[in-house]
């Protein structure tokens, strides 16, 4: 354990810009916060989840697949220095494990691991959520964490190469000091894991009816926001732009509340009423994953909710789910 | 990876968003969170924001038509041949036989810096900009009614209003952030009123929704107003305080019982008096509305009934209420503001007036400015159709795709002597110039885009233009330089800015430190007026707000036996105008892929006509073949056709005929056939 | 030997060995790796065609693994790939990323009498099963195909159709939706499921197999019901939008299944219950 003010810590990060390509929280201009890096803007480490994903640093919005010119095809190269990525809560670390799990699986991709495969993540928790609300300590899923109190930062290595990179800190010397955030976690509580639970429940018994999604696709205006945010979404669509120097595909975050998402070239489509869209942005998550993956791909980190600009993000349509079928006697009909 | 914030491209809603860069390269948008508009949220245009501008179809060197066919060529060279082509009319057919179009997309100090090329290089007010095609009514109706020819209150006000009375706007689709805010607005209980005949998403989240016919407007808006008055409805301390010419309304309105308003909307009088008693009772009340009330042959009286009847209700001046005309491009409320219009210097500020004039010339430098008014865009065309405009220069827009009646258009510019068009891509425009100009795109340069809720923001250059583009103002000042006129030597945008701000009032207190992050909104008269969200408090910009009444007028062309279906044309959530940017947009692209009519069910069945299939869409002008898509959004007798698509093109149907008093064309309402295309 | 990319999503390089038409809108496309490595497929398996510049589409593999190195691919002419496909002739080179997908299951098929339905381009991915079936004949019982298209010109693979018939214990059937007129076809008029209530058929040891337009699969499995085919004895092969082609790009899937990697085929019992598989 290695105990640290905010200067100690802003020079660690400093220091590790020699040999890490370092994207932690920022501050931008106009107060908007974002994974960046230290010239970017100051240091935003407080203030919880980011409204961007953090998993963007391994999948992000557009990443090129290959340059082909004069017959010679060219493979992005892996990133010049390994990333170290800070800013990933308890939940954006189940995320990342979700999507490393997703994307490792055979045939592994190799476009996410040549950025993910030697990054270094570090969790921020403790006291540090919105307005100095707790966020519960994680281990699993990153190699370093940095926990806040009042009196500071204390780093936790959760792996051999978080114990490297930070073996010349300051060693903290108060046990009692880590003992206030394994209390404070412990007695965390969240209500929406029950209304997870919940929800998919009445999913996966098929208790919400058609006409439940019609009323949630009248109420999106299909910005594809809940989809980008999401730090579970991995959809990505493919697009080649050829020019008289040759050809560039690449591939970028994709939406299914996009009406062409599956629909096909002559025509059909499986997913073919918002409706139809609506139910599988929320059913995917919590029903089809589980099925496939053996746990749901929601972990709450509560961003979808943040950018719909209309009240149907994911949180918002369990609420209503529960609230409208999941009654008692609704369950006792079937 | 580099974040800058900037403006969105697209609407007029006026979202800002971070262009994430890396090594030059545009790779991504992130919302801006504390942005009193976006909030953190964008549409999906908004999200893919960046996706066009590497495209390998972006103009990289100037094209110089030799021998038919456009040829690269040095800028020198280009911009010689192009005061040389502009020189050579104005010396041959006088300055008025030039025509300057201005662009809605531009910056306003471009737009500002193309308004004083053409009036002070080649002393014509032969400027215009796409407004004529979107807003042109507003800005003649409501500066009649209100003094001010702008959106009267603030996109936030929605947050507090009691009413909403969304009239001709499909807000969803084309203010998506508008439209996301009046849903939000009528889940918290604020009534919502949609006036529409299509049914759109909005129209499944009202309280009421009228489906009145298209172009009926007028005797819609007359008839609520009788009901507001004979049942004593009216905000009588109101009235009497702000406002004028009341007797004149109300003598016109008289006869405009609900059974009246009924015959000619095709609702009935029940649905008349519930909307009028909703508006009515309404502590506050907002008017939304876009191209479904300015886009007709009698547009201004559509916008004078709008103002008539928040004048009548009290619905100015305060929060929550007002008329709200939602600007469609990013900067064509810029655009007007700028003067890029042919009877107003900037701030709307008249060519007829000798003071005014004699201000402009001698900030400028130089002699006489021209005194009467220039051509608006639409009789532009008819001008070079006869000969009296012979050279036109077109910055940033697609008129061959955009302008009503397509056949119109490409024998006006064909007929040209000389056309420069400059242009971010080859457009179906540009193929027709003697020289194309390549320019940068939004990202790609500085400036301000003014939205729709009057916001004048800064937009910055995140990564370089492609090849030898350059910006607008660079390509316009070296043009004023080459045509040997001085007061166009610039460091920057911002000095554009300033001097925009000795001119005009409405801007005096707009410099780019005052700007960050999120703009002000003009008026903003000195360096310490903090802007102005809501216009007309304490009394209008014309002192009284003016009752100006308005007789019902057809639209003029109404379906018969041979055309016996009602076409009104429009946009599509995904693509923006005539498609340049959008169709070039992976995602946006493959939602919409080509051409469609929206038709009825119960028309398509008669007509033996099955969804996806070709249709043949006629009216007396052109002829087209559309993907039928089978939809009750349009009512039995209403076809619906987006106009982005050359290989579809609503506007080789739709009418040019032009409202009398703003030359706005009826976009509308047209007279078609439709069949099934074996 | 085959040997495999570096990258998962770069393409292999081919070249068309010869072009030719099956019906005004559907062409065949033999192709060979272009460093002659077989495909290494098995029938029922697609590939993603490459074409950079114009993307990727997923296209079954027409031909079966018993015929030598180079391979057959049925395309019919519906987008821009497609569209750039069908200019492409003999010697010119395109790229393949697979095979890809679920296979028939040809331990499961084996020994059975088989009845392979199709509609449409649906006969191309069945072509490969049929060859296989004529070149492993003691591997299968009877083989029965039946085909439908919309008319006599969209008729695929007419002539090894004659070849398939002679074919010991094959049987072939044919019917079209609308003749042309003046046109000289004198076969079966009306859909692919008419062809179904006159066949004998044993429903303890038959396998029925469909491929073709969505529309197509509830009718006929309707038809199959009747004649007491259970739905483990059902297979259907799905058509979606792949882009990957390796389960990762989602666009795919069906509820918890994904097309690419849990199909393209799929037992009927496995996903008759899942919202929007048929």
């Amino acid at each position: 354990m290695k105990a640290l003010s905010d200067g100690q810590l802003l020079h660690f990060f400093k220091c590790l810009e020699k040999d890490w390509e370092v994207r932690l929280p920022v501050t931008l201009p106009d107060g908007t916060r974002t994974l960046g890096s230290l010239k970017d803007g100051p240091i935003a480490l407080l203030g919880g989840s980011l409204p961007a994903k953090p998993t963007g640093a391994f999948f992000p919005q557009e990443e090129e697949i290959f340059r082909l010119s004069e017959r010679e095809l060219r493979l992005p190269l892996p990133p010049e220095r390994p990333l170290f990525v800070a800013g990933f809560t308890s939940r954006d670390l189940a995320s990342l494990l979700f999507i490393d799990r997703f994307f490792a699986d055979d045939p592994k991709d190799d476009l996410y691991f040549r950025r993910r495969q030697s990054a270094l993540v570090a969790a921020v928790t403790g006291w540090c959520g919105p307005g100095g609300s707790f966020i519960k300590m994680t281990s699993k899923g990153c190699d370093l964490e940095l926990l806040r109190d009042e009196r500071g930062w204390l780093l936790l290595s959760h792996s051999e190469a978080g114990r490297q990179a930070t073996q010349e800190l300051p060693e903290g010397d108060d046990p009692l000091r880590l003992e206030r955030f394994v209390a404070a976690s412990a007695s965390q509580s969240n209500d929406d894991e029950l209304l997870l639970s919940q929800a998919a429940e009445l999913l996966r018994a098929d208790l919400v009816p058609d006409s439940f999604w019609n009323e949630i696709g009248d109420r999106c205006i299909l910005c594809t926001g809940c989809n980008l945010v999401c730090p579970t979404c991995t959809c990505f669509g493919i697009r080649d732009w050829r020019s008289a120097s040759g050809v560039e595909r690449i591939r970028m975050w994709d939406s299914c509340q996009l009406e062409g998402f599956m629909r096909e070239a002559g025509g059909h489509n499986p997913l073919g009423s918002e409706a139809l869209r609506s139910r599988r942005r929320i059913h995917h998550k919590l029903a089809a994953d589980l099925m496939r993956w053996g746990e749901i791909s929601c972990f709450l980190c509560g961003r979808c909710d943040a950018t719909c600009p209309t009240g149907i993000g994911i949180v918002s349509v369990m609420k209503e789910m529960v609230a409208r079928h999941g009654g008692p006697a609704n369950q006792r009909s079937r | 990876m580099k974040r800058t914030l900037t403006v969105c491209p697209y609407c007029g809603t006026g979202c800002m968003l971070y262009l994430v860069s890396q090594g030059g390269r545009l790779v991504g948008v992130e919302p801006s969170s504390t942005h009193p508009v976006s909030r953190g949220s964008l549409c999906v245009k908004g999200w893919n924001a960046h996706a066009f501008v590497h495209h390998p179809d972006r103009l990289t060197s100037p094209l110089v038509r030799e021998k038919g066919e456009l040829r690269p060529a040095t800028w020198d060279e280009a911009i010689t041949v192009v005061v040389a082509g502009l020189k050579g009319v104005q010396d041959r057919h006088g300055s008025d036989a030039l025509m300057f179009a201005s662009s809605a997309k531009a910056t306003n100090e471009e737009n500002y810096l193309l308004m004083k090329l053409a009036r002070r290089v080649f002393a014509t007010n032969n400027i215009d900009h796409c407004a004529r095609l979107c807003h042109s009514s507003t800005v003649t109706g409501l500066t009649d009614c209100f003094g001010s020819g702008a959106m009267t209150n603030s996109i936030a006000c929605l947050d507090d209003t009691d009413l909403i009375f969304v009239i001709g706007s499909n807000t969803t689709e084309q203010h998506p952030l508008i439209g996301s805010r009046i849903m939000a607005a009528a889940r918290r209980g604020a009534r919502l009123i949609v006036a529409d005949n299509r049914r759109i998403r909005l129209a499944r989240h009202a309280d009421l929704h009228l489906r009145h016919h298209n172009g009926s407007d007028v005797a819609l808006l007359n008839s609520m107003m009788q009901v507001i008055i004979s049942q004593g409805l009216t905000n009588l301390s109101f009235r009497e305080r702000r406002t004028e010419n009341y007797p004149l309304l109300a003598e016109s309105v008289a006869e405009w019982t609900p059974e009246r308003g009924a015959a000619v909307t095709g609702l009935t009088p029940g649905e008349i008096v519930d909307a009028a008693r909703l508006f009515a009772g309404a502590s506050s009340a907002m008017i939304i509305y876009a191209m479904g009330i300015t886009q007709h042959s009698h547009g201004v009286d559509n916008v004078r009934c709008c103002a008539n009847l928040a004048l009548l209700t009290g619905n100015v001046g305060r929060n929550g209420a007002g008329v709200n005309p939602l600007r469609g491009q990013n900067n064509v409320q810029g655009g007007c503001d700028m003067g890029a219009l042919p009877e107003y210097y900037s701030g709307y500020q008249s060519v007829g007036d000798p003071a005014i004039r004699q201000k402009f010339a001698r900030y400028w430098g130089g002699s006489d400015l021209p005194a009467t008014p220039g051509l608006p865009l639409t009789r532009a065309m008819d001008a070079a159709l006869q000969g009296r405009i012979r050279g036109m220069f077109i910055m940033g827009e697609n008129p061959l795709l955009s302008d009503p009646d397509q056949t119109h258009a490409r024998l006006a510019l064909e007929k040209l002597d000389f056309l420069v068009v400059q242009e971010i891509f080859l457009t179906e425009t540009a193929r027709l110039a003697h020289v194309v100009l390549p320019s940068a795109c939004y990202a790609e340069k500085e400036g301000t885009f003014t939205s729709t809720e009057r916001r004048v923001q800064l937009v910055r250059k995140v990564v370089e233009p492609p090849g030898e583009a350059l910006a607008d103002w660079q390509i316009i000042s070296a043009l004023a330089r080459s045509a040997g006129c001085g007061g166009f030597s610039y460091d920057g945008p911002s000095e554009i800015m300033a001097e925009i701000a000795v001119l005009t009032p409405q801007y005096g207190g707009i410099t780019y430190e005052r700007l960050a992050p999120h703009g002000l909104q003009w008026p903003c008269s000195t360096p310490d007026d903090p802007g102005t969200p809501i216009l007309h408090r304490e009394q209008f910009t014309c002192g009284l707000g003016r009752f100006s009444p308005v007789t019902y007028r057809p639209p003029a062309e109404l379906p018969d036996e041979e055309y016996p279906f009602v076409l009104t044309t429009g946009r599509t959530y995904c693509h923006w105008h005539t498609g340049t940017m959008t169709r070039r947009t992976h995602l946006l692209d493959r939602e919409e892929r080509a051409p469609f009519v929206e038709i009825n069910p119960l028309d398509a069945t008669r007509l033996g006509l099955r969804e996806r299939e070709p249709a043949r869409v006629t009216s007396r002008r052109g002829s087209i073949i559309v993907a039928a898509r089978i939809s009750t959004i349009v009512p039995p007798g209403v076809l619906f056709i987006p106009f982005h698509f050359v290989e579809g093109a609503a506007n080789l149907l739709t009418n040019n005929v032009l409202d009398p008093e703003s030359s706005i064309p009826e976009f509308k309402i047209c007279a078609v056939s439709v069949r099934r295309e074996a | 030997m085959t040997t495999s990319p570096p990258s998962l999503y770069q393409p292999v390089p081919c070249d068309i060995v010869s072009v030719s038409d099956l019906t005004p809108d559907e062409k065949l496309f033999r192709v060979i790796r272009s460093d002659g490595a077989p495909l290494g497929h098995l029938p029922g398996q697609f590939l993603q065609i490459s074409l950079p510049g114009w993307g990727e589409a997923p296209i079954s593999v027409a031909s079966s693994p018993t015929r030598g190195n180079s391979f057959e691919l049925g395309v019919r002419r519906v987008g821009s790939l497609t569209s750039e496909l069908h200019r492409r002739g003999a010697g010119k080179r395109i790229g393949i990323r697979g095979p890809f997908g679920r296979p028939f299951d040809l331990l499961f098929l084996g020994g059975q009498d088989l009845l392979l339905i199709s509609g449409g381009c649906g006969l191309a991915p069945l072509r490969s099963l049929i060859q296989y079936c004529q070149d492993r004949a003691e591997e299968f019982g009877s083989v029965t195909i039946l085909h439908g298209a919309k008319n006599p010109d969209h008729l695929l693979f007419k002539n090894e159709i004659s070849s398939w018939e002679s074919t010991a214990r094959f049987a072939c059937g044919l019917t079209v939706d609308d003749t042309a007129p003046g046109g000289c076809y004198d076969g079966n008029l009306g859909q692919v499921t008419s062809l179904i209530p006159p066949l004998q058929l044993d429903p303890l040891r038959t396998v029925a197999i469909i491929v073709g337009p969505p529309v197509m699969y509830r009718s006929v499995i309707h038809e199959l019901e009747r004649k007491g085919l259970h739905a483990g004895r059902i297979v259907v092969s799905l058509e979606r939008q792949m882009q990957c082609g390796v389960g990762k790009c989602g666009h795919c899937s069906i509820e918890h299944l994904l097309c690419c990697k849990d199909g393209p085929v799929f037992l009927l019992s496995e996903i008759e219950h899942l919202r929007g598989a048929l």
